[in-house]
Parts: C-alpha cells; structure tokens; sequence
C-alpha cells in the first residue's frame, strides 16, 4: 500500500543485522518510512529554497537530516546536481553512476587546478528601463520602436497600442564600431586586430542593428574590389563571422548578401596578381556557401535549389573560364555527397571530355591554363571522391563472409592504394609528375585491375556475383529472413555504389581509390572486383 | 432481544470468530435464565449495529464520493462551480476519516481514484496528505491535525445549497452527510451564485478558522508613516519655500515652526548658515518635491511606539541631499537597473544583499562564510554604479579584477552552517546575518570583524531584516516564530508566533511599529510589534511564501510566492488587491520604489520585472469593482543572461540595484 515495499523494509533489516523481522512489522514499518521520507523531502525543499535553488541538492537532504537530529548520509556531496543514468530495460529505474576510485591513482593524479574564487561583476541591466546591448545582458530580441513619451500619455487612460514606423536608432558607440571595423577591413586585413574584429564580430550580442549595414557594405565593396583579393577575402571573413554570431538575426539580409558570396566563388577573376592565392578564397567561400546552405535551408526552401542552379550552370558552361568551373566545383562539392552524386557524376563524363584537352601538355600549351585545368581535375577527383567516401561510409560494417583468401589479397590492395594516393595526390601541385601519372593513367588503372583480377577470378569458384553469395551464406548462418531482406537492400545499395565506383574508376583512374575508407573497401571491394573484372572483360 | 442475538451470532460468523461464536452461544444458554436487556440499551444495540457495517464503510465512502462527484459534474452549469468547492473538503475528509478509521489500504486507493481532479488547485496539499499513512501521522502533521480540528467554510448560494441537501437526501448516503456535516460550514448566500474568481477561501484550505483570521483582520492597524519623518520635513520645506515666494510671513512662520519642532527633537540642528544653504537647494529642487508631497501628503501620520534612534546631523545631510537628487519614476521614466553578477560561486551562494547606496554587496554562503564587496573597488566601471555619474559610463563594461593575489572582497567568519540571509543597516555600517546555525551574527563592515552573536533561535534562522531605522532588527525562523531583536540586547524583544509551518521571510513596515512575515503554511500575517500580536492575516498565495515588501507609504505590501505569483495586499483592509502574474518560477525578491509607484521583482526565472503599482492599487478604488481585475500591468521585463535574480534594492535616489548569480546552464 505504500510505495515502500514490504520487502524492501526486510532487505534494510537484513542489512543491518536483523534477519527474523516479521511480516506484520515489516507491514507496518513501511507506511511509517514512506511517511518519514516524505517528510525528509519537504524539508530538504526548504533547504533548497532557502538556498536560493531550484534544484535540490545532497546539500539539502544533509541539512534536512540535521534539521531532525539525524546524522547525513555521507559520501554523496558533489558539486552539483547528480547525474542519473536509466537502467537499461527499466523505464522508472534510475541510477547515480558512480565509478570505483582507485586510490592510487588518486594520489598520483597532478592536482586539479584551484576554483576561481567568487567575484562580482557589475553592469548596467537597464538604463531608464531600456536594456543596452552589452555582451552582459541576455540578447535583444528584435530592434523595438524606440519609445515615445505620446504613446505612454496616451496608455494612461487607455491601452492603445499604437505603432509608430521604425525609426532605426544607431548609438553613436555602434557608429563607431562599425566605422573601425570597415577601416580595419579596407586597409589592415591582415593585422592581429582585425583577428580581434572578427571575434567581435562572431560573439559580441549588440550588434544586431549593425547588419543591415554591413551586408550592404559586404556587397559595395564585393563589387567594387573584385581585384582586391585581400580584400574579398576578408569580406567573406567578415560574412563568416557574422554568420557565427549567435545573437544576430541574419536571415533577412540573406538575399544581400547570396550575390557577392556567390561572387567570390565563380566570379572569372579574383585579385589581380599571380601570387593571389584566388583558389583558397574559393575554397573558403564554398565552405561558407555550404554553412549558409546548412543554416538556412530549412528556412530558404528554395535557397539551396538556386544556388546549385546557378552552379551548375556555370558548371556546365563550356565558355565560362576554368576558374569558374572550380568555384562551382567546390561550391556544390561543399554542399555535400548528395549534391555531388546528383549534379557531378551525372555530367562528369562529358566535363571529363571537355577538359581533357586542357590537361594535356600536347594540346593546351598555356602554361597557366594547363595548370587551372589541372586545379579543376582535382577539384572534381576530390569531389567526386568525397561522394563516394560518403555513400560508403553509410554502410554498416558487414558480416565479414569466411573467404579468407580473398579478403587477404584485398589487404594488398589497401596496402598498395595509399602508396598510390601520394602519388597521385601530390602531382597536384606538382604538375611535371602529375603528367606522368595521367598519360600513363590508364596504364596504372589497368595494373591495379590486374592486380585486383586474380582475386576476383579467385572469387569465381562460384562466377555469379558475389552479393548473392555473401546472401546466401547468411541465410545459411540461421540469420533471420528479415535480416538477410535487409542485406538485400544493402547489397543493392552497394552495388549502385560500386557501379558509381566503377565509373569514377573509369573516368578518374585510380586516384579515385584513396578516398575509399580501408574497412570499406574490404566490403565493398568483392562487388568492385567482380564488376571491375566484367567491365575488363567488356573491354578487351 | 433475539434478532440481537441473531445478529451478533452472524456476524461473528461471518467474520470467523469461532470462539467468540462459542463463547456466545453458551453465553445464551447460560444467561437465558437472567437475560441483559438489550433492548433498554439503545447505546449497545446501535453500536453494535455501527460495528456490523463497518466493513462496508469503506465502500460507502468511495462509493458515495463517486456518486457526488458524478452528481456535481453534471449539475447545472451555473451552480457547478460552487458544488465542486464542496468536493474539495469532502475528498479530504473523507480520504482522512478513512485513514483515521484504520483503512490505510483503501484509503490510499480512494486517494488514487479521486485526486486528480483536485490536483490543479490543491497539488501541495495533496502531496502533503499523499503521505500520511497511518493514524499516528494524521496527528502528527500540524496540517491535517488544524485541517480536522476545523471546520470549512463555504460560501455558497442558496439554491446550489439547496440542491446538494435535496441530493444528499435522496441518496441516504450517510457517509457523505456525515462528512459534510462535520466538516464544512455552509454560508448559504441568497442571490445569485458568485463567480468562481470571487472566492479565494476556496483556493487555500487554511488550517486555521477562517472566523479567527476574520476577526484578527477586523483589528485596526495604522499604517500611516511616522511623524516628522525625514521625507515629510522635505516634503514641508520644499512646500512651504514654494509658497514663501508669494507670502513671506507665512514661510517665518514655517521655518519658525520647523526650527521649533528640530529644537524639541535634542536641539541637534546643523548651524543657521548650513540650514540657509540647503534651503536654497530644496528651492531648487522644490517642484519635484511639491510633486511627491502631493503622492504622499494623504498618507495619515502616526507614532513610533518603539523608541528610535537618534540620527545624527550629518547622516540626516546626506538622506536630505538623497531625497533632492531623487529620480521620480513612473510608468514613463523607468528606473537604471545596476547588475551585480556573482561570477565563481561553485552553487554555494544562499543569499546576497545590497547596502541602501549600493556600495557594499554581501554574499552569504553554504560553506558558512558571508562575503562582502566594495563596489568602489570593482573596477573602473562601478563609477557608473555609484549615484554621481548615472548614465555615462555604459560603454567599456568588462571587468577589471583586482591582481588575482589579493581577495576583492572582505571575508566574515563565524558561522558554523550555512548563511541564510544577510542584511545592511540602513547606513551601511552593520551587516546582519542568519545561519543554519541558529544564530545571527551582527557584523561591523568599518572593522571588519564579528561584533554580536544573538542566540535565541532553535532552529536555522531563515531570514533577517533591519528595520527602515535602523538599531532593530527581525528575524524568522524554521521554528516557526519570528522575532524582534535590538541590536544592544542578546534576548529577542518580542517573539511571535502562530504561523502553522516554517517563518520564511520577514519585513518591516515602514514606520516601524508593524512587521510582516511569510510562511510555508502559505499564509502573510502582519504583526504589532510593541503587542506582539498578530493583527492581520493574509490568505491567498497557493505556495510558500518567499518575499514580502512594503510600499514606502506604509498602504500596501507585496508578497511574492513559490509559482511566481506576487500579490499585493491592501493591509487596512487585509484583502489582495490584485494578484500579478507573470513570473514563471520562484520570486526572490520584491522591492518597491522609494515613491511607491514601481514595484520592481526578481525571480528564478532570470528576469526582474517591473510593475506598475499605481494603476494596480489605485484604479480599482476610483472605480470601484467595476473594471476587469487585470488592470494593472507588468511594465518592463528586463532579462538577464541566465543569472537568477537573488536581490533587489532601490538607493535613495531611486536607482535600481540587482544582484544575482551566473548559473551555467548543465
């Protein structure tokens, strides 16, 4: 009848010495405790009110106890509230996780750093009832109407609620702010301080009115200074700061500010000089298209649709320059592995086509454009890469089928790709090597399938794919029905996937392998063998 | 004699007496020759009638609640708020006869069935009575033993009565008359049933009868200011000046009269040419004074009757200077609020005070320490927080701490438990404060060291109050009593008690000779403090009490509660003016501006709100019933960045001190 049960009453007895309670006292003993308990708690309320808490503490149910004369139970101080954890299969049973200690380790342990001590700090909360936008106040919601003393006449005898046009206010200290920043920014973008600005930028809570003016001084300067690469760079700086800023309310001066974004990404020309790193501002700028994308997608339904829109286009324009075509690289790669998967692979053949002339040193004799072509390669390797990296990594690690033969040779194969990826990754930069590499690309992809035929035609006691077998097998093992339903799916799934590889491995060479996670491969390298092997037939 | 007989033979039966059944039954054989008379002994017949139910009593009450709760909820509209106010006293009762008659079993499972319709309104009651399990408890706790020693009153319209006695007599369900007529004293209304806000009796189940807490609020109080306080000399000045522009006889014979009044006071009076000088000042500021005399003229004057301390002249300087350089705040000029924020506390900080200038600021511990701060010392930025320069220092806000080697702050020793409360003198010089220990510690803040310790207490001391003159002081604790204290005395002066559960908070009026205290047993009772008598008594508040401030009027005071709600209270009358809501967690504090026009609050929920107190205490009087209960207004709510508001003070000059503690959110 109490929450208190009987038996828990006996195992208390038990536990300290009494083993032959009997029922009638047990029965009787457990209204009393819940009744004491529930007084415990109301006391320890107090404690906790009195305390100025809303949460109750060990501290609290400790001076309850004192309060009746009863000693503390020990052992449960902490700092603050407790952690509890559910016991798993109980939806009520909770408990403290409560590691042993060991004393040793205890004492070896290097002092823990000293409490800061208590200090007060002061600030205004409101001046004349209005909350000034410091970063010690909680955050302004929106920018209010300031108020005026006519409507306050007016509420004293009614509560009219009249509305007056906003009329934007801006403090003299934001003037002034905002005048340092845009110095800062046009002359020393590169100075410590402006580091500084741009913290202020991302953490300071006051300065939502100020970001109407600085999408617009965002966007006059983008236009203006498309030669400035320093510049632009520390535009999208300042953007990303903003961005970062939790206390701003960015989302209407959106539409602002997409166009000079976007700019830096596949505007043709971005600074004027040769040693403009103009493709790390790409970079960054694609990130940050990414991050906006993020943010605000959900909000802007149709704000990720026209900017890979305008992508693409740029993309799939033949007479836009090589620049371009990374910024839209980059742009949509960073929107993530579907996007890539959508919009790349699709038109990567006929891109690879159209670009291949400019890779090769024969055709394309520009020194510089070559060496953009060949950025735009990697972009698109990369690209392509990371969607397929992602679409793998999906895949739940698998029942590793006993095929011990075939999965060792598949460890050569990981063992030999990365020797491959720094190959093939550093003649990026480096363009002499990088040469070699892809006019013997399809050599080297070649000797990778031949390295790779063996364990495939290994495989092919059984010549079907192996999905199936892998399948079957499993069923074998006495897996549920459902399951092997499921690693149907998957397999499916993966095979798409290794259809997608195979491709990319066309198109790409093997550079496209390295981004392939190793335990990955090992699952998915039976399917890409076999395929590869058919595709190798199909060809020869 | 037979059917007796028979019935007593059965019931044994039934109930496996076997033995007793023999032992009867040769009784019988027995005793046929010299027969009891049963039948001349009604007493016997009935109970042993009453005993033969008794197993079905327990169905009776459950089931005879069931039935009334089903009758009161498909009553008629108009009269079903008034029979569910019956339900509520009926349930109680019900499940604590059952309990009392020994049915722990059932009892808890009625308790099960039918609680949840009273939980919206009653929930700490019933997770009070949730507990008690046995009869030894139903004496033990303080609020079901007043909740059985007394009757309920409803008020209820004659017709609604009518209809539940026509129901009740028709059932014949005896357990639920019973009930009724034991416990709830009807108070049939002729007219029209009342509407369901009309009642707050309803609300609040008080242990205490309600006809006591009637009659104690038919004392009279008087709660005018004091005579020839400072405000009201300022006041007459500034009023007197202002006219003496037009007739100068009139302001000799002012000044002649204030000089005679200041000579009788000890002949303490500053010089004639420092009195010349601030009479120019109050000239200059005499508008705004003649403003505020007219807020406050109205207020009646009465006199101490304890006996004050004297202030010395240049203390009375500086509350003068004070009062001319006042910022008259309204619904129109809000106030500057100055944020102290604790910063490091590790969850230790019970409690924080402000001194009235807002220059020192007290902290007191769970690690039994109370520390205090000299703003001044903060850092640059406390230029701004003290009274000169208001409004030019907004900018360049960080905090500059003292070199980490040195403490910032002042450390008092001396408590062995956790401090409570903690509160200044009214000229910063003394702190006061109260520990789980059971004592209060007066403190010197010139020398930095323990002065008094004053032990009376039995049990933590939960709250300690300065009075407005300083050299008193009152203090309430969980033993249930608050006391009045001076500061030259180790004894209390005066103790009082008769709140139901623990005193939490307490505070003075204004013109010192009445103190307010606030209780768990949700209950704010005013005191005389010269009688020690309770003279008021406040129902209302659903939860424990945990703030209270008294308008600088001496009219109204304000109690704030456990939920958020804030009530203010008109203490002739001893009726709520008007609840204010908004709050959504704990109301720390409370403070009223130095005019009475603000009431500012702080509350766990991280926010100080501003009210407006003019149109919530003053509207309805001029309109008298007439207009929705809801006119007063929540002003301003100023937010802070999830710092819990533990302390609110208005200086003198009516700017606004807070002090919380940053809470990082787990």
């Amino acid at each position: 009848m109490s929450i208190v049960a009987k038996e828990t009453i006996e195992v208390i007895a038990q536990s300290i010495g009494i083993n032959n309670l009997s029922d009638d006292a047990a029965l009787s003993l457990a209204p009393d405790v819940e009744y004491r308990m529930r007084e415990i708690m109301q006391e320890a309320i107090q404690c906790m009110r009195h305390s100025r808490r809303t949460i109750l503490t060990t501290d609290d149910v400790d001076g309850a106890l004192n309060l009746r004369n009863v000693e503390p139970v020990y052992g449960f101080t902490s700092g603050g509230p407790l952690q509890f954890k559910r016991a798993i299969g109980h939806r009520d049973l909770f408990y403290i996780d409560d590691r042993d200690v060991d004393l040793k380790e205890v004492i070896e342990a290097p002092l823990p750093k000293a409490p800061l001590d208590t200090g007060v700090a002061c600030h205004w909360l409101a001046i004349e009832g209005v909350q000034p936008a410091i970063p010690e106040n909680a955050p302004v919601g929106v920018i209010a109407a300031p108020s005026n003393g006519n409507t306050h006449e007016q509420k004293d005898e009614l509560p009219v609620d009249i509305r007056l046009p906003v009329k934007h206010v801006l403090s003299r200290e934001l003037q002034l702010y905002f005048d340092k920043i845009t110095e800062l920014t046009l002359r020393k973008s590169d100075s410590a301080l402006f580091k500084e600005a741009l913290v202020s930028l991302a953490t300071d809570s006051g300065l939502h009115p100020l970001v109407p003016y600085f999408t617009f001084f965002v966007a006059d300067e983008v236009s203006r200074g498309l030669n400035d690469y320093s510049l632009l760079f520390a535009l999208m700086r300042i953007v990303w700061s903003l961005l970062q800023n939790p206390h701003i309310h960015i989302e209407p001066y959106l539409h602002q500010l997409m166009p000079s974004v976007v700019t830096c990404l596949v505007s043709k020309k971005l600074g004027n000089r040769i040693a403009d790193n103009h493709w790390e501002l790409r970079d960054f700028t694609a990130k940050l298209v990414a991050l906006i994308c993020k943010r605000f997608g959900h909000v802007y339904n149709t704000l990720q649709t026209r900017l890979t829109k305008t992508l693409l286009n740029a993309l799939l324009d033949p007479k836009r320059a090589l620049t371009q075509h990374y910024g839209a690289i980059q742009g949509l790669a960073a929107l993530g592995p579907n996007v890539v998967r959508l919009l790349i692979l699709p038109n990567l053949e006929p891109y690879l086509r159209l670009l291949e002339p400019e890779l090769l040193l024969e055709k394309q004799k520009n020194e510089m454009k070559r060496y953009e072509a060949w950025r735009v390669y990697g972009a698109l390797l990369r690209a392509a890469g990371q969607g397929i990296y992602e679409r793998l990594k999906i895949f739940p690690p698998l029942p590793s089928p006993p095929g011990h033969t075939i999965w060792k040779s598949k460890e050569k194969v990981v063992t030999a790709v990365p020797n491959k990826r720094k190959a093939s990754m550093e003649p990026l930069e480096d363009e002499p090597a990088l040469k070699k590499i892809a006019t013997d690309g399809p050599i080297g992809s070649l000797a990778l399938v031949t390295t790779l035929a063996p364990s495939g035609q290994n495989d092919a006691g059984q010549p079907s794919s192996s999905e199936k077998k892998t399948a079957n097998r499993v069923g074998k093992d006495g897996q549920t029905l459902k399951k092997s339903a499921i690693l149907n799916q998957i397999w499916k799934d993966d095979l798409n996937s290794g259809h997608t590889l195979v491709t990319l491995l066309e198109l790409l060479g093997e550079g496209i392998l390295s981004f392939i996670p190793s335990p990955e491969i090992s699952a998915t390298a039976a399917i890409v063998c076999a395929l590869l092997s058919k595709a190798i037939d199909l060809k020869l | 004699m037979q059917a007796v007989n028979s019935f007593v033979a059965a019931y044994l039966k039934k109930k496996g007496f076997k033995e007793a059944e023999q032992l009867l039954e040769d009784l019988h054989s027995k005793d046929s020759a010299a027969p009891i008379d049963f039948h001349n002994d009604p007493d016997l017949a009935k109970f042993i009638h009453h005993f033969s139910q008794s197993e079905d009593e327990v169905a009776r009450y459950q089931d005879g609640y069931s039935k009334l709760r089903s009758w009161t909820y498909s009553s008629l509209d108009l009269y079903k708020h008034e029979l569910l106010r019956v339900l509520y006293p009926v349930f109680i009762h019900s499940f604590m006869d059952l309990v009392a008659k020994g049915h722990l079993q059932e009892a808890r499972t009625f308790f099960n069935a039918f609680h949840e319709d009273h939980q919206l309104m009653h929930s700490r009651d019933l997770q009070k009575l949730e507990g008690v399990l046995s009869q030894s408890h139903l004496e033990e706790m303080e609020f079901a033993r007043s909740l059985r020693q007394n009757k309920v009153n409803v008020k209820i319209c004659q017709y609604s009565y009518d209809l539940l006695l026509q129901y009740l007599h028709k059932t014949q369900s005896s357990a639920m008359l019973g009930v009724i007529n034991e416990h709830i004293n009807f108070q049939a209304t002729s007219g029209q049933p009342g509407s369901i806000s009309d009642d707050i009796e309803v609300v609040t189940l008080i242990g205490s009868c309600q006809d006591a807490a009637n009659q104690i609020n038919q004392k009279e109080i008087h709660w005018g200011l004091l005579e020839d306080s400072l405000e009201e000399r300022s006041e007459k000045e500034g009023g007197l000046l202002s006219d003496s522009e037009k007739t100068e006889g009139e302001n000799k014979e002012g000044d002649a009269e204030e000089s005679k009044k200041r000579s009788a006071e000890g002949g303490k009076q500053g010089s004639s040419t420092k009195k010349l000088k601030k009479d120019k000042a109050v000239n200059a500021t005499a508008k705004s004074t003649r403003l505020e005399a007219k807020t406050t003229s109205s207020a009646p004057r009465v006199k101490p009757e304890l006996t004050l301390p004297i202030m010395s002249t240049e203390v009375e300087q500086s509350i003068l200077e004070d009062l001319r350089n006042r910022v008259q705040l309204s619904s129109i000029a809000l106030p500057s609020v100055s944020f102290y924020t604790f910063l490091d506390t590790h969850n230790g900080l019970n409690c924080s005070s402000i001194s009235h200038d807002g220059s020192l600021v007290a902290g007191g511990f769970s690690d039994s320490s109370l520390k205090v701060w000299d703003t001044a010392k903060l850092g640059q930025q406390t230029g701004g927080a003290t009274l000169q320069g208001e409004n030019d220092s907004t900018s360049s806000e960080h905090v500059v701490r003292p070199n980490g080697v040195k403490r910032s702050y002042t450390l008092f020793q001396g408590h062995s438990g956790p401090v409570y409360s903690a509160t200044f003198s009214p000229l910063g010089d003394f702190i006061l404060s109260s520990s789980a220990d059971t004592t209060i510690r007066l403190w010197s803040t010139k020398l930095n060291a323990n002065l008094v310790c004053y032990k009376g207490h039995n049990y933590p001391v939960w709250d300690v109050q300065f009075s407005p003159v300083g050299h008193y002081f009152a203090s309430a604790s969980h033993d249930r009593t608050a006391r009045i204290w001076a500061m030259d005395r180790i004894q209390p002066l005066r103790v009082m008690a008769g709140h139901l559960s623990d005193v939490d908070c307490v505070q003075w009026h204004a013109n010192c000779n009445y103190i307010a205290t606030g209780s768990s047993d949700r209950t704010v009772r005013l005191w005389d403090v010269q009688s020690g008598e309770c003279v008021r008594i406040f129902i209302g508040h659903r939860s424990m009490i945990l703030s209270l401030a008294m308008s600088p009027d001496g009219r109204y005071m304000a109690s704030g509660d456990e939920d958020g709600t804030i009530m203010t209270w008109d203490l002739s009358s001893g009726r709520c003016v008007t609840p204010l809501m908004g709050h959504t967690s704990c109301v720390w504090t409370l403070a009223f501006s130095c005019e009475g026009t603000l009431l500012a609050s702080g509350s766990a929920d991280c926010t100080v709100k501003l009210w407006d107190v003019t149109t919530s205490t003053k509207a309805p009087r001029n309109e008298e019933k007439s207009g929705n209960p809801n006119r007063l207004r929540s002003l301003k709510t100023l937010p802070t960045k999830s710092t819990p508001v533990y302390s609110l003070q208005f200086s003198r000059r009516n700017l606004l001190f807070a002090a919380g503690v940053l809470s990082k959110k787990v």
